[in-house]
């Protein structure tokens, strides 16, 4: 088996992890926990295809770094929903917050 | 030599995947987040293995620096003060059986495809100077290099703005 099949081998498994927490965890920050896992995966898989193929190399890691950023972006703003459902239910588990009203 | 990269890869394979199953499978919620943070230690680890500093270093200061603490603060915000940290009741045998299927399909699915077309594969990373990345980020890449900053500063002042209350 080749390095990079290695490597991806390695990503898909923790983006199956990652995906495994989000549907199984009751609380939005464990849900969080695991969203981050799989954009983890993802950086990984990028920078594996990157660094052992024949691919123009920059544009990979710069990929890998902006998914990166997207992650910390995509952080921040849950951590302000979790406050608000926080503020609003008094708890921060996503069975509960399922109703809408108009 | 070789045999020392054997090594060090299956150390960081074993701090993925328990750091990973600790994330996902533990009550804690404070546990997982501990699981969380070896793995992403793991994950810098293998950028290190890949011959790229530069991103294993960017690994550590966003993501174990940033990205970890916000989680640590959502978790000190919102269930510590309750005194809970844990969550309410485990989800039913059937649901977390098909949670687990659900994240074995797609895993399956993908690693029967990276199985089945293999690429071909150098057996050495590349090297690329940083220097190299500066160069692409302002001249090629310079509106991606732009966006993804407002990108940032919008979710910053929008996260200011959604739990922003006025004083009475």
């Amino acid at each position: 088996m080749s390095m990079l099949s290695t490597y991806q081998l390695v990503a898909i498994a923790m983006f199956g992890i990652g995906l495994f927490g989000v549907m199984n965890r009751r609380s939005l920050v464990g849900m969080l926990i695991g969203v981050e896992l799989m954009l983890n995966g993802a950086g990984l898989s990028i920078m594996a295809a990157a660094q052992f193929t024949q691919t123009a190399g920059a544009l990979a890691q710069l990929s890998t770094l902006l998914v990166m950023g997207l992650a910390a972006a995509e952080t921040t703003l849950v951590l302000a929903i979790v406050l608000i459902v926080d503020k609003r239910f008094g708890h921060v588990e996503s069975e509960n917050v399922s109703l809408l009203r108009g | 030599m070789q045999y020392l990269a054997y090594l060090t890869f299956g150390l960081y394979l074993v701090l993925v995947l328990g750091g990973g199953l600790v994330a996902t499978g533990s009550r804690s919620i404070v546990r997982a987040f501990a699981g969380l943070l070896v793995a992403l230690v793991g994950v810098a680890g293998l950028y290190f293995l890949m011959d790229a500093p530069f991103i294993a270093l960017m690994q550590i200061l966003i993501y174990i620096g940033a990205v970890c603490v916000i989680i640590f603060m959502a978790v000190m915000l919102t269930m510590a003060s309750r005194g809970e940290g844990y969550e309410s009741k485990l989800k039913t045998p059937a649901k977390r059986i098909m949670s687990m299927l659900a994240g074995a399909v797609m895993a399956f699915l993908l690693a029967g495809m990276v199985m089945k077309y293999p690429l071909a594969s150098t057996a050495v990373p590349r090297n690329i100077p940083v220097s190299e990345l500066g160069k692409a980020l302002l001249g090629p890449y310079a509106l991606v290099f732009e966006l993804i900053s407002v990108i940032l500063f919008v979710a910053m002042v929008g996260a200011m703005v959604a739990v922003y209350e006025r004083r009475k």
